[in-house]
Protein backbone atom coordinates (compact mmCIF):
# COMPACT_ATOMS: atom_id res chain seq x y z
CA UNK A 1 0.00 0.00 0.00
CA UNK A 2 1.18 3.53 -1.08
CA UNK A 3 1.67 6.24 1.87
CA UNK A 4 -1.22 8.12 2.52
CA UNK A 5 -1.56 11.77 1.26
CA UNK A 6 -2.68 13.00 4.55
CA UNK A 7 -2.26 10.71 8.04
CA UNK A 8 -2.75 11.79 11.45
CA UNK A 9 -2.32 9.59 14.85
CA UNK A 10 -4.12 11.03 17.93
CA UNK A 11 -3.65 14.31 16.73
CA UNK A 12 -4.68 16.79 19.14
CA UNK A 13 -4.57 20.44 19.97
CA UNK A 14 -5.38 22.68 23.15
CA UNK A 15 -5.17 25.98 24.18
CA UNK A 16 -5.30 25.81 27.96
CA UNK A 17 -7.93 24.03 29.08
CA UNK A 18 -9.96 24.80 25.60
CA UNK A 19 -9.65 21.44 23.87
CA UNK A 20 -9.75 22.33 19.46
CA UNK A 21 -8.81 19.28 18.42
CA UNK A 22 -8.94 15.64 20.01
CA UNK A 23 -7.04 12.58 19.11
CA UNK A 24 -8.04 12.87 15.12
CA UNK A 25 -6.89 9.62 13.14
CA UNK A 26 -7.21 10.23 9.85
CA UNK A 27 -6.30 8.93 6.45
CA UNK A 28 -6.83 10.39 3.15
CA UNK A 29 -5.44 8.34 0.30
CA UNK A 30 -3.39 9.62 -2.54
CA UNK A 31 -5.52 10.21 -5.61
CA UNK A 32 -8.58 10.25 -2.95
CA UNK A 33 -10.99 13.76 -3.14
CA UNK A 34 -12.19 13.98 0.24
CA UNK A 35 -14.74 16.52 1.73
CA UNK A 36 -13.58 17.86 5.45
CA UNK A 37 -16.98 19.18 6.65
CA UNK A 38 -17.74 19.68 10.12
CA UNK A 39 -20.41 21.94 12.17
CA UNK A 40 -18.13 25.24 13.57
CA UNK A 41 -15.47 24.34 16.71
CA UNK A 42 -15.63 20.83 15.11
CA UNK A 43 -11.55 21.49 14.46
CA UNK A 44 -11.44 21.48 11.15
CA UNK A 45 -9.33 24.95 10.92
CA UNK A 46 -7.22 23.77 13.61
CA UNK A 47 -6.77 20.40 11.66
CA UNK A 48 -5.51 22.51 8.17
CA UNK A 49 -3.51 24.71 10.90
CA UNK A 50 -1.82 21.66 12.17
CA UNK A 51 -0.58 20.53 8.77
CA UNK A 52 0.67 23.33 7.39
CA UNK A 53 3.08 24.11 10.33
CA UNK A 54 1.27 27.35 11.43
CA UNK A 55 0.35 25.43 14.72
CA UNK A 56 1.94 22.77 16.46
CA UNK A 57 0.66 19.59 17.91
CA UNK A 58 0.01 19.10 21.74
CA UNK A 59 0.25 16.08 21.19
CA UNK A 60 0.20 12.86 18.42
CA UNK A 61 1.50 13.58 15.18
CA UNK A 62 0.67 13.83 11.47
CA UNK A 63 2.12 13.20 7.77
CA UNK A 64 1.86 14.63 4.53
CA UNK A 65 3.21 13.08 1.61
CA UNK A 66 4.98 10.98 4.02
CA UNK A 67 6.86 14.06 5.65
CA UNK A 68 6.52 15.91 8.84
CA UNK A 69 4.93 19.32 8.80
CA UNK A 70 7.66 20.85 10.68
CA UNK A 71 11.00 18.86 10.69
CA UNK A 72 10.12 18.84 6.53
CA UNK A 73 8.46 21.83 5.73
CA UNK A 74 10.61 23.21 3.15
CA UNK A 75 10.15 19.68 0.67
CA UNK A 76 6.51 19.34 1.87
CA UNK A 77 5.49 23.21 0.77
CA UNK A 78 7.89 22.92 -2.49
CA UNK A 79 5.63 19.99 -3.35
CA UNK A 80 1.88 20.91 -2.35
CA UNK A 81 -0.05 24.48 -2.83
CA UNK A 82 -1.01 26.49 0.38
CA UNK A 83 -4.77 28.79 0.07
CA UNK A 84 -4.53 29.56 3.51
CA UNK A 85 -7.99 30.75 5.71
CA UNK A 86 -7.89 33.91 6.31
CA UNK A 87 -5.06 35.28 4.86
CA UNK A 88 -3.76 38.47 3.64
CA UNK A 89 -1.28 39.57 0.87
CA UNK A 90 1.47 42.82 1.26
CA UNK A 91 0.39 45.59 1.25
CA UNK A 92 1.88 47.99 -1.86
CA UNK A 93 3.19 45.15 -3.47
CA UNK A 94 1.81 44.10 -6.67
CA UNK A 95 0.29 40.75 -8.15
CA UNK A 96 2.98 40.69 -10.04
CA UNK A 97 5.59 40.78 -7.34
CA UNK A 98 3.49 38.23 -5.00
CA UNK A 99 4.03 35.82 -8.15
CA UNK A 100 7.50 36.09 -8.62
CA UNK A 101 7.91 36.07 -4.78
CA UNK A 102 6.44 32.73 -5.04
CA UNK A 103 7.89 31.55 -8.06
CA UNK A 104 11.28 32.10 -7.20
CA UNK A 105 11.05 30.70 -3.38
CA UNK A 106 9.82 27.47 -4.99
CA UNK A 107 12.55 27.77 -7.74
CA UNK A 108 10.07 26.87 -10.24
CA UNK A 109 10.46 28.74 -13.72
CA UNK A 110 6.55 29.72 -14.09
CA UNK A 111 6.20 32.54 -15.51
CA UNK A 112 4.17 35.28 -13.69
CA UNK A 113 2.36 36.72 -16.47
CA UNK A 114 1.48 32.98 -17.95
CA UNK A 115 -0.15 32.08 -14.45
CA UNK A 116 -2.25 35.46 -14.35
CA UNK A 117 -3.32 34.86 -18.24
CA UNK A 118 -4.52 31.20 -17.34
CA UNK A 119 -6.87 32.60 -14.71
CA UNK A 120 -7.66 36.32 -16.75
CA UNK A 121 -6.22 38.80 -14.09
CA UNK A 122 -3.80 39.83 -16.63
CA UNK A 123 -5.09 43.54 -16.64
CA UNK A 124 -4.94 43.65 -12.92
CA UNK A 125 -1.26 42.94 -12.41
CA UNK A 126 -0.56 45.19 -14.91
CA UNK A 127 -2.21 48.50 -13.36
CA UNK A 128 0.59 50.12 -12.09
CA UNK A 129 0.78 49.55 -7.84
CA UNK A 130 -2.05 47.20 -7.39
CA UNK A 131 -2.20 45.16 -4.65
CA UNK A 132 -4.09 41.76 -4.33
CA UNK A 133 -5.72 43.32 -0.90
CA UNK A 134 -7.99 45.95 -3.16
CA UNK A 135 -9.37 42.65 -4.65
CA UNK A 136 -12.38 40.81 -4.00
CA UNK A 137 -11.96 37.69 -2.37
CA UNK A 138 -12.95 35.61 -5.52
CA UNK A 139 -10.21 37.71 -7.42
CA UNK A 140 -7.91 36.68 -5.09
CA UNK A 141 -8.28 33.52 -4.66
CA UNK A 142 -8.23 32.70 -8.24
CA UNK A 143 -4.90 34.94 -7.99
CA UNK A 144 -3.16 33.17 -5.47
CA UNK A 145 -4.27 29.54 -6.79
CA UNK A 146 -2.25 30.34 -10.01
CA UNK A 147 0.33 30.64 -8.11
CA UNK A 148 -0.17 27.21 -6.05
CA UNK A 149 0.00 24.00 -8.77
CA UNK A 150 -0.23 20.94 -6.17
CA UNK A 151 2.17 18.11 -7.01
CA UNK B 1 20.35 45.42 -6.34
CA UNK B 2 18.24 42.31 -7.70
CA UNK B 3 19.81 43.20 -11.34
CA UNK B 4 23.14 42.10 -10.49
CA UNK B 5 21.80 39.31 -8.67
CA UNK B 6 19.20 38.23 -11.51
CA UNK B 7 22.15 36.84 -13.21
CA UNK B 8 22.69 33.89 -10.43
CA UNK B 9 20.65 31.03 -10.46
CA UNK B 10 18.74 31.26 -8.02
CA UNK B 11 19.16 27.75 -6.93
CA UNK B 12 22.60 28.61 -5.86
CA UNK B 13 21.29 31.44 -3.17
CA UNK B 14 19.10 30.35 -0.23
CA UNK B 15 15.68 29.69 0.47
CA UNK B 16 15.02 33.12 1.65
CA UNK B 17 16.64 35.24 -0.50
CA UNK B 18 13.82 36.22 -2.42
CA UNK B 19 11.64 37.27 1.01
CA UNK B 20 15.02 39.08 1.76
CA UNK B 21 14.41 40.97 -1.15
CA UNK B 22 10.93 41.91 -0.95
CA UNK B 23 11.81 42.71 2.36
CA UNK B 24 14.53 45.10 1.74
CA UNK B 25 12.34 46.59 -1.26
CA UNK B 26 9.68 47.52 1.19
CA UNK B 27 12.11 49.25 3.26
CA UNK B 28 13.27 50.98 0.62
CA UNK B 29 10.45 52.59 -1.15
CA UNK B 30 9.02 53.38 2.63
CA UNK B 31 9.41 56.98 3.08
CA UNK B 32 10.49 57.22 6.93
CA UNK B 33 13.49 54.90 5.99
CA UNK B 34 14.63 58.21 3.67
CA UNK B 35 13.62 60.58 6.11
CA UNK B 36 16.10 59.29 8.30
CA UNK B 37 18.77 59.59 6.02
CA UNK B 38 18.02 63.10 5.73
CA UNK B 39 18.25 63.35 9.54
CA UNK B 40 21.14 61.65 9.33
CA UNK B 41 22.67 64.32 7.38
CA UNK B 42 21.32 66.64 8.98
CA UNK B 43 22.12 65.67 12.48
CA UNK B 44 25.08 64.33 11.81
CA UNK B 45 26.98 67.44 10.25
CA UNK B 46 28.28 68.51 14.11
CA UNK B 47 31.97 70.63 13.27
CA UNK B 48 33.19 71.92 15.92
CA UNK B 49 36.88 73.37 17.27
CA UNK B 50 37.47 70.61 19.80
CA UNK B 51 36.90 67.99 17.03
CA UNK B 52 39.14 69.45 14.47
CA UNK B 53 41.23 69.41 17.29
CA UNK B 54 41.36 65.71 17.95
CA UNK B 55 40.44 64.47 14.56
CA UNK B 56 41.65 66.78 11.85
CA UNK B 57 39.87 65.86 8.58
CA UNK B 58 38.82 63.14 9.59
CA UNK B 59 36.19 64.82 11.79
CA UNK B 60 33.81 64.40 8.56
CA UNK B 61 34.07 60.33 9.28
CA UNK B 62 33.24 61.52 12.63
CA UNK B 63 30.14 63.24 11.20
CA UNK B 64 29.07 60.18 10.15
CA UNK B 65 29.38 58.53 13.93
CA UNK B 66 26.75 61.39 15.25
CA UNK B 67 24.04 61.23 12.80
CA UNK B 68 23.91 57.44 12.92
CA UNK B 69 23.39 57.92 17.23
CA UNK B 70 20.87 60.64 17.17
CA UNK B 71 18.17 59.47 15.37
CA UNK B 72 18.71 56.18 13.74
CA UNK B 73 17.96 53.66 16.51
CA UNK B 74 14.94 54.84 17.05
CA UNK B 75 13.37 55.51 13.66
CA UNK B 76 14.61 52.11 12.86
CA UNK B 77 13.09 50.37 15.70
CA UNK B 78 9.69 51.97 15.04
CA UNK B 79 10.22 51.10 11.62
CA UNK B 80 10.64 47.69 12.30
CA UNK B 81 8.66 46.67 15.45
CA UNK B 82 5.91 45.27 13.34
CA UNK B 83 7.68 43.20 10.73
CA UNK B 84 6.68 40.02 12.27
CA UNK B 85 3.47 40.53 14.38
CA UNK B 86 2.05 42.56 12.09
CA UNK B 87 2.16 39.93 9.71
CA UNK B 88 0.88 37.63 12.69
CA UNK B 89 -2.02 40.18 12.79
CA UNK B 90 -2.91 41.00 9.37
CA UNK B 91 -2.51 37.75 8.20
CA UNK B 92 0.25 37.86 5.55
CA UNK B 93 2.42 35.52 7.76
CA UNK B 94 0.28 32.74 6.29
CA UNK B 95 1.56 33.44 2.97
CA UNK B 96 4.99 33.75 3.71
CA UNK B 97 5.13 30.62 6.06
CA UNK B 98 3.09 28.96 3.03
CA UNK B 99 6.39 29.07 1.08
CA UNK B 100 8.87 26.15 1.14
CA UNK B 101 10.47 28.13 4.31
CA UNK B 102 11.20 27.23 7.60
CA UNK B 103 10.24 30.01 10.22
CA UNK B 104 13.74 30.77 11.05
CA UNK B 105 14.46 31.84 7.57
CA UNK B 106 11.63 33.68 7.54
CA UNK B 107 13.20 35.41 10.62
CA UNK B 108 16.85 35.69 8.79
CA UNK B 109 14.97 36.86 5.51
CA UNK B 110 13.34 39.72 7.29
CA UNK B 111 16.65 40.59 9.41
CA UNK B 112 18.85 40.39 6.47
CA UNK B 113 16.73 42.07 3.69
CA UNK B 114 15.29 45.01 6.39
CA UNK B 115 19.57 45.83 7.28
CA UNK B 116 19.86 46.27 3.39
CA UNK B 117 17.03 48.09 3.13
CA UNK B 118 18.28 50.29 5.56
CA UNK B 119 22.16 50.03 5.07
CA UNK B 120 21.99 51.73 1.60
CA UNK B 121 20.16 55.13 2.10
CA UNK B 122 22.54 55.45 5.64
CA UNK B 123 25.12 54.90 3.57
CA UNK B 124 24.17 57.27 1.16
CA UNK B 125 23.46 60.43 3.70
CA UNK B 126 27.68 58.92 5.48
CA UNK B 127 29.01 59.27 1.78
CA UNK B 128 27.03 63.17 1.31
CA UNK B 129 28.27 63.86 4.48
CA UNK B 130 31.88 62.20 3.85
CA UNK B 131 32.07 64.15 0.47
CA UNK B 132 31.13 67.55 1.71
CA UNK B 133 32.78 67.43 4.83
CA UNK B 134 36.37 66.25 2.16
CA UNK B 135 35.73 69.91 0.46
CA UNK B 136 35.26 71.69 3.87
CA UNK B 137 38.09 70.30 6.14
CA UNK B 138 40.25 68.27 3.44
CA UNK B 139 41.11 64.50 2.37
CA UNK B 140 40.79 61.90 5.09
CA UNK B 141 41.78 58.45 5.33
CA UNK B 142 39.15 56.49 2.80
CA UNK B 143 40.25 53.57 4.90
CA UNK B 144 39.07 54.76 8.29
CA UNK B 145 35.78 55.90 6.55
CA UNK B 146 34.82 52.81 4.89
CA UNK B 147 35.60 51.53 8.42
CA UNK B 148 32.99 53.29 10.24
CA UNK B 149 30.85 52.24 7.22
CA UNK B 150 31.61 48.76 8.25
CA UNK B 151 30.51 49.40 11.48
CA UNK B 152 27.47 51.89 10.95
CA UNK B 153 26.02 48.50 8.68
CA UNK B 154 26.90 46.01 11.29
CA UNK B 155 24.92 48.64 13.85
CA UNK B 156 21.79 48.67 11.94
CA UNK B 157 22.01 45.24 11.63
CA UNK B 158 21.68 44.71 15.51
CA UNK B 159 19.08 47.54 15.14
CA UNK B 160 16.86 45.46 12.58
CA UNK B 161 18.10 41.61 14.47
CA UNK B 162 16.31 43.12 17.94
CA UNK B 163 13.49 44.96 16.45
CA UNK B 164 12.45 41.56 14.58
CA UNK B 165 13.65 39.26 17.63
CA UNK B 166 10.79 41.69 19.53
CA UNK B 167 8.63 41.30 16.38
CA UNK B 168 8.73 37.31 16.57
CA UNK B 169 7.74 36.84 19.96
CA UNK B 170 4.91 38.96 20.86
CA UNK B 171 1.36 38.55 19.66
CA UNK B 172 0.67 41.98 19.80
CA UNK B 173 1.90 45.07 17.65
CA UNK B 174 0.77 47.48 20.85
CA UNK B 175 3.33 45.34 22.76
CA UNK B 176 6.17 44.76 20.70
CA UNK B 177 6.21 48.79 20.21
CA UNK B 178 6.31 48.94 24.54
CA UNK B 179 8.97 46.55 24.02
CA UNK B 180 11.22 48.55 21.38
CA UNK B 181 10.29 51.69 23.22
CA UNK B 182 11.74 49.69 26.84
CA UNK B 183 14.67 48.85 24.64
CA UNK B 184 15.34 52.54 23.27
CA UNK B 185 14.89 53.85 26.61
CA UNK B 186 16.88 51.53 28.53
CA UNK B 187 19.54 51.13 26.09
CA UNK B 188 19.82 53.65 24.21
CA UNK B 189 18.56 57.25 26.56
CA UNK B 190 19.50 55.89 30.09
CA UNK B 191 22.18 53.49 29.47
CA UNK B 192 25.13 55.45 31.25
CA UNK B 193 23.09 56.08 34.07
CA UNK B 194 21.95 52.39 34.51
CA UNK B 195 25.78 50.91 34.12
CA UNK B 196 26.64 53.40 36.76
CA UNK B 197 24.17 52.30 38.90
CA UNK B 198 24.63 48.40 38.57
CA UNK B 199 28.20 49.35 39.27
CA UNK B 200 27.78 51.18 42.30
CA UNK B 201 25.22 48.98 43.77
CA UNK B 202 27.73 46.09 42.45
CA UNK B 203 30.66 48.08 44.63
CA UNK B 204 29.30 50.13 46.50
CA UNK B 205 31.62 52.98 45.44
CA UNK B 206 29.96 56.31 44.19
CA UNK B 207 30.51 57.29 40.77
CA UNK B 208 31.40 61.10 39.73
CA UNK B 209 31.02 61.33 35.99
CA UNK B 210 33.33 64.43 35.86
CA UNK B 211 35.72 62.02 37.25
CA UNK B 212 35.19 58.04 37.38
CA UNK B 213 37.18 55.54 38.74
CA UNK B 214 39.85 53.62 36.95
CA UNK B 215 37.61 50.44 36.75
CA UNK B 216 37.25 47.76 34.08
CA UNK B 217 34.22 46.54 35.81
CA UNK B 218 32.44 50.22 35.38
CA UNK B 219 34.16 50.65 31.89
CA UNK B 220 32.84 47.42 30.59
CA UNK B 221 29.53 47.41 31.70
CA UNK B 222 29.50 51.13 29.97
CA UNK B 223 30.15 49.56 26.73
CA UNK B 224 27.95 46.71 27.12
CA UNK B 225 24.52 48.90 24.99
CA UNK B 226 25.04 48.27 21.42
CA UNK B 227 24.75 52.06 21.19
CA UNK B 228 27.91 52.81 23.60
CA UNK B 229 29.67 49.60 21.79
CA UNK B 230 29.33 51.22 17.97
CA UNK B 231 30.53 54.94 19.21
CA UNK B 232 33.27 52.66 21.30
CA UNK B 233 33.85 50.88 17.84
CA UNK B 234 34.02 53.78 15.64
CA UNK B 235 35.75 56.08 17.78
CA UNK B 236 38.59 53.50 17.56
CA UNK B 237 38.50 53.07 13.79
CA UNK B 238 38.84 57.32 14.08
CA UNK B 239 41.34 57.36 16.55
CA UNK B 240 39.54 59.45 18.54
CA UNK B 241 39.99 57.36 21.85
CA UNK B 242 38.63 54.61 23.91
CA UNK B 243 35.13 55.54 24.97
CA UNK B 244 31.67 55.03 24.22
CA UNK B 245 31.03 59.28 24.04
CA UNK B 246 30.89 61.01 20.69
CA UNK B 247 33.65 62.55 19.33
CA UNK B 248 32.15 65.59 20.10
CA UNK B 249 32.18 64.83 23.83
CA UNK B 250 34.90 62.74 24.05
CA UNK B 251 36.75 65.70 21.99
CA UNK B 252 36.58 68.07 24.67
CA UNK B 253 37.28 65.27 27.87
CA UNK B 254 40.43 64.92 26.23
CA UNK B 255 41.12 68.28 25.54
CA UNK B 256 43.79 69.30 28.74
CA UNK B 257 42.51 71.66 31.18
CA UNK B 258 38.68 71.02 30.13
CA UNK B 259 36.38 69.09 32.07
CA UNK B 260 32.91 67.72 30.84
CA UNK B 261 31.01 64.39 32.51
CA UNK B 262 31.61 61.48 30.19
CA UNK B 263 33.64 58.39 30.16
CA UNK B 264 36.63 58.29 28.73
CA UNK B 265 39.45 55.44 29.36
CA UNK B 266 42.15 57.65 28.83
CA UNK B 267 41.58 60.26 31.26
CA UNK B 268 40.31 57.59 34.14
CA UNK B 269 43.45 55.67 33.39
CA UNK B 270 45.93 58.15 32.75
CA UNK B 271 49.00 57.35 33.98
CA UNK B 272 47.84 53.68 34.67
CA UNK B 273 47.99 50.57 32.24
CA UNK B 274 44.44 49.62 30.44
CA UNK B 275 43.01 46.19 31.26
CA UNK B 276 43.03 43.98 27.91
CA UNK B 277 39.14 43.77 28.37
CA UNK B 278 38.87 47.03 27.67
CA UNK B 279 40.46 47.10 24.06
CA UNK B 280 37.96 48.78 21.94
CA UNK B 281 37.75 45.51 19.76
CA UNK B 282 35.42 44.59 22.96
CA UNK B 283 32.79 46.94 21.16
CA UNK B 284 32.77 44.61 17.89
CA UNK B 285 32.04 41.61 20.04
CA UNK B 286 29.38 43.05 22.24
CA UNK B 287 27.78 44.58 18.48
CA UNK B 288 27.98 40.50 17.55
CA UNK B 289 26.68 39.62 20.70
CA UNK B 290 23.39 41.90 20.42
CA UNK B 291 23.08 40.58 16.48
CA UNK B 292 23.11 37.06 17.55
CA UNK B 293 21.37 36.27 20.72
CA UNK B 294 18.03 38.17 20.92
CA UNK B 295 17.49 36.48 17.11
CA UNK B 296 18.76 33.10 18.40
CA UNK B 297 16.18 33.15 21.82
CA UNK B 298 13.58 34.81 19.58
CA UNK B 299 13.40 31.94 16.98
CA UNK B 300 13.64 29.49 19.87
CA UNK B 301 9.91 30.30 20.76
CA UNK B 302 9.13 31.04 16.78
CA UNK B 303 9.22 28.11 15.96
CA UNK B 304 7.47 26.19 18.45
CA UNK B 305 4.83 28.78 18.91
CA UNK B 306 1.25 28.98 17.08
CA UNK B 307 1.23 31.47 14.20
CA UNK B 308 -2.61 31.26 13.16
Amino acid sequence: MTTPAIDTDGLTKRYGSTVALDGLDLAVESGEVYGFLGPNGAGKSTTINLLLNYVRPTDGSATVLGLDPWDDVVALHDRVGILPDRYDTYDGLSARRHLRLVIDTKRSDDDPEALLTRVGLTDAADRPGSSPRGWNNGSRSRWLSSATPTC
Amino acid sequence: MSRSLAALPLSSLPRWFPLARKEARTVLTSKGTWLLAVFVFVFGWRPTYSGWELLGPSMSAGFVQVGVTTLVPLGVLVLSYGSVVGERTSGSLKFALGLPLTRTDVLVAKTVGRTAGFVLPVTVAAVLLGVVGAFRYGLFSPLAFLGVLLATSLYLAVLVAIATAVSAVTTSTVRASGAVVGYFLAFVLLWSQLAVAAYSSLTGRAVNPYDPPADALLFGLLRLSPDRAYRTVTNWILGAGNAGESFTILAIKLAPGQSVNGYAVETAFAGASVPLSLHEVGGVVVLLAWLVVPLWLARYRFERGDLA
